[in-house]
């Protein structure tokens, strides 16, 4: 759909669109001028811009239901969208309607006996974990937007964060989904009271990317507070000392809850703002390493984590002695992209996973890259499970600057890839890795997805053109029908 | 590669020997040859019965299939780096061979599930079996890091990869937990390890297991500063069977550095009187079942676990040589039935018939009761439509999740 260049005209079909949407969730519900469009045309990753032909966002479920029903009766392409924290395009609508479900924002209930809670799609991560506090009990994922992110977006992306380290991701705490297909049709996935039997939907629906449809409601574990908690902040002269340090941890069997990474360059750029956290601005590498559980021998693994960092070149190491220490170190690791935005325009965050045997060398690669390609990366992530992020600071009004940082951003992926890694760990693939999909998944794999995404939206409607390349889909509809077996 | 009976479907008997009777299609040792023989079968629409280790044909599942397709002779480690805590292996690999390698360096894959370390890494992930330490350290659908799988056309997909996070794609992997090869044949599995722990004891808690006590218990353990890997409780009938015991208890699994071992020992004594066990109790509960057997799990909210503690109880006490054990971590029961013929006590199948306020999965059920005792999970629209999607001619495992059509 063209997009009007006034920004006082609205095409006629989006304004009939609008007027019914509005019926639903009345006038003050559906945006449809460009220039109120304007906020919604990104997410949180930079470069690209795309315009929604309308937004509209339901304040009820049973308005959510008849929306989604309206644009199936009219066959008409839309993209779920929780906050647009999402750092790989995917709430991005190109001219289709756009579904903001930050309204849905009702915690329904909080069960501490079952240790469950049922959410709609979207309440903020974190007031699940505040609402939960008296009951002595967290929700356990914790993307470093948790401040802003939905449990919708967080259930779409399968969304990771420091703590997935020891208490897995999304998919691990979620229950069970109450969605709404593309066609309109309500379904139940998974059983939070008891087994569930049959195909893991639930499994193939967490992580979809907003393919597959929109959760109504989410029903997830919480998980109960550590009765004790260590934070420990080891500094090194280098990067492969960290990464050696991470290394030894992960293969003495201690599972840390947290054991994150960040380099020279982000260390100074988190001192250098306002949530400066005390980091030794000298240091090439810090390790914030987090133990919890129970208090009987959480001093002697510290010790031991103590060991492995010296060992590996620790130059000091400090332990949190209150919870405003521990609070302040987490602070500037979790703001640390907001810290790095100061330096440059623009920010990606990337995101790619290698086996943590591999740390050591592909940082040195990543570190080449940069150099070769006159780029400044910095690095700063969940080093426990081998998730890096990468991240470049540039400004993407640059076209050249633009066009080095994206072809670095290949050799990136592709060097994660060849150490036996993966090209996203938590942000998903969205619009940005469409093209990257090729490099770990066989033709054969990547129709198998698009089958699997058409048995629940058939017309592929929901967030359309992402997650799979489209040739990839186009060439299985090439095929003779009798091999789709219809 | 052998050629295929072009015999009519028919519905293979519920016992190892007579499946072994069902002409084999192909014994392939790669992932190429399962592809050739699942193309070959696609072509004349002949349905596959998919055979790892031969531990679950006793389940009398009711497949309908003309060839067996052998999956033990696809075996082997095909990387394992220690140091990553990952390990992938073809799909016909003993989880006893996984054991002692991982044994060796220190680690262990964290799945033991029940029936024991004979069965083959791709059999445990495609029925999704778990086992005592699954309440604490996972599932297989939270274990499994990777899938590669042969279609119902033939088509090699893979899902996964070999890190511990990815969410590159539409997840294939856990598509394929739990489907019981219904969705493709599982050729290679990638799993996440861990190190096994530096001190590992197992208590026993004698426990009079009446509802009220079972309830008083489980508050007991709730406020106890406890982080088990496995909390199990055994009836009479099983503490007698392992030796344990002549009443019935529980049995707990503690593990961690000295210290946190220690602390738990004690945390356990002020809820009961406790005595050391030796290790060997969880495998040889693992193997507590008859080669034939009814097997029932019950699982509900944590809430009404004392209930389903006795209903599982009162089953297993239905008939001679019942046994009962539940997992407290995960709200799971099982109960287990020797089976001596195709037919199981009337009072027993009155029982089972009854309505539940729990969800019942059955593991193991003579073939004749398969379809009034254990509906299909399948049949619902998107199942259906998964089912179509990757494997369109019904040749894999056709019934085994009671999804024969009429």
């Amino acid at each position: 759909m063209p997009v009007a260049n006034d920004s006082t005209t609205v095409p006629t079909p989006t304004r009939e669109l609008a007027e019914r949407l509005a019926e639903i969730v009345g006038p003050r519900g559906v945006l449809q001028r460009p220039s109120e469009l304007v906020v919604y045309r990104s997410d949180g990753l930079p470069g690209y811009a795309k315009q929604p032909q309308l937004a509209v966002f339901p304040r009820a479920r049973d308005e959510l239901i008849a929306i989604v029903r309206l644009l199936a009766e009219r066959r008409v392409p839309f993209v779920p969208r929780g906050a647009g924290t999402g750092l790989s395009g995917g709430a991005l609508a190109d001219g289709v309607v756009l579904v903001g479900l930050n309204r849905l924002n009702r915690i329904l209930s909080i069960d501490p006996v079952e240790r469950l809670a049922v959410v709609e799609p979207g309440v903020v991560n974190v007031a699940l974990t505040r609402a939960a506090t008296p009951y002595g009990l967290h929700y356990a994922p914790d993307p470093s937007s948790q401040a802003a992110c939905t449990i919708g977006g967080n259930v779409a992306e399968n969304a990771g964060g420091p703590h997935c380290l020891k208490y897995g991701v999304t998919l691990n705490h979620v229950r069970a989904v109450t969605a709404i297909l593309p066609d309109g049709e309500i379904i139940r996935l998974g059983n939070a009271a008891g087994e569930a039997d049959g195909y893991d939907l639930l499994g193939a629906f967490v992580g979809s990317e907003g393919c597959f449809g929109v959760a109504l409601d989410v029903t997830v574990r919480l998980s109960p507070n550590p009765p004790a908690v260590r934070t420990l902040l080891a500094d090194f002269m280098s990067i492969g000392a960290a990464a050696r340090a991470t290394s030894a941890i992960i293969a003495s069997g201690i599972v840390p809850a947290a054991l994150e990474m960040m380099d020279g360059a982000t260390i100074r750029a988190v001192e250098a703002s306002i949530y400066a956290a005390g980091y030794p601005v000298d240091a090439e590498a810090i390790l914030l390493i987090e133990l919890d559980g129970l208090a009987a021998g959480m001093d002697a693994d510290t010790a031991r984590v103590k060991a492995m960092c010296q060992e590996a070149g620790a130059r000091t190491i400090r332990i949190a002695r209150d919870e405003a220490e521990r609070a302040r170190l987490w602070q500037g690791r979790k703001k640390a992209f907001g810290a790095m935005g100061r330096v440059s325009p623009h920010l990606v965050v990337q995101d790619a996973v290698i086996p943590r045997t591999r740390l050591p060398e592909v940082l040195a690669s990543i570190r080449e890259i940069a150099t070769r390609h006159g780029i400044t990366i910095c690095n700063v992530f969940h080093a426990g499970d081998g998730n890096l992020h990468p991240n470049i600071g540039y400004d993407a009004n640059d076209p050249d600057e633009q066009a080095r940082v994206q072809t670095a951003m290949r050799e990136i992926m592709a060097t994660c890839v060849a150490a036996g890694g993966t090209i996203t760990g938590e942000h998903g693939i969205g619009l940005d890795k469409l093209d990257y999909m090729p490099l770990i998944f066989s033709d054969e794999s990547l129709a198998a997805m698009c089958r699997l995404r058409e048995v629940f939206d058939p017309d592929r409607r929901s967030n359309p053109g992402k997650v799979i390349p489209i040739h990839s889909c186009r060439e299985w509809h090439a095929a003779p029908k009798a091999a789709r077996g219809v | 590669m052998g050629e295929m009976p072009n015999a009519s479907p028919v519905a293979l008997p519920p016992n190892p020997a007579a499946a072994a009777e069902l002409g084999t299609a192909a014994t392939p040792t790669s992932s190429a040859d399962v592809r050739d023989a699942v193309r070959s079968a696609a072509e004349r629409r002949a349905a596959l019965r998919l055979v790892g280790r031969g531990t679950w044909l006793g389940a009398g599942r009711p497949v309908s299939a003309t060839a067996a397709l052998r999956l033990d002779g696809l075996t082997g480690i095909t990387d394992y780096t220690p140091g990553d805590l990952t390990l992938t292996a073809r799909a016909g690999t003993s989880l006893a061979e996984i054991a002692t390698a991982t044994a060796a360096e220190g680690q262990w894959l964290a799945l033991v599930p029940w029936g024991g370390d004979a069965g083959s890494l791709g059999a445990t992930i495609a029925t999704a079996s778990a086992g005592p330490v699954g309440g604490s350290l996972g599932t297989p659908r939270d274990i499994v890091i990777g899938v590669e799988a042969v279609t119902g056309t033939g088509d090699v997909i893979r899902g996964g990869g070999r890190v511990v996070k990815n969410v590159a794609g539409f997840d294939l992997t856990r598509l394929m937990v739990g489907a019981w090869g219904t969705l493709g044949v599982v050729t290679e599995v990638s799993v996440r390890l861990r190190a096994l722990p530096e001190h590992d004891a197992t208590l026993a808690l004698s426990v009079p297991l009446t509802s009220a006590a079972v309830g008083d218990l489980l508050a007991k353990l709730r406020a106890a500063p406890i982080a088990p890997l496995a909390l199990e409780l055994i009836s009479t009938g099983t503490a007698r069977h392992l030796a344990v015991g002549d009443s019935s208890m529980l049995l707990a699994r503690i593990a961690g550095n000295a210290q946190l071992v220690a602390a738990q020992r004690e945390a356990l004594g002020a809820v009961g009187d406790v005595a050391d066990v030796p290790a060997d109790v969880w495998s040889r509960l693992r193997t507590i079942e008859p080669g034939r057997a009814t097997l029932l799990r019950l699982s509900g909210p944590v809430a009404r676990f004392a209930e389903m503690w006795a209903s599982a109880e009162r089953i297993a006490a239905s008939m001679p040589g019942g046994l009962a054990h539940a997992s407290i971590l995960r709200a799971v029961a099982r109960v287990i039935l020797p089976q001596t013929g195709e037919e199981l006590p009337s009072d027993t199948l009155a029982m089972l018939r009854a309505d539940s306020p729990q969800t019942r999965i059955f593991e193991r059920l003579p073939a004749s009761l398969w379809p009034s005792l254990a509906p299909t999970a399948v049949s619902d629209k998107l199942s259906l439509g998964v089912r179509a999607a990757f494997d369109p001619h019904r040749i894999l495992n056709p019934g085994i999740l009671g999804d024969l059509r009429a």
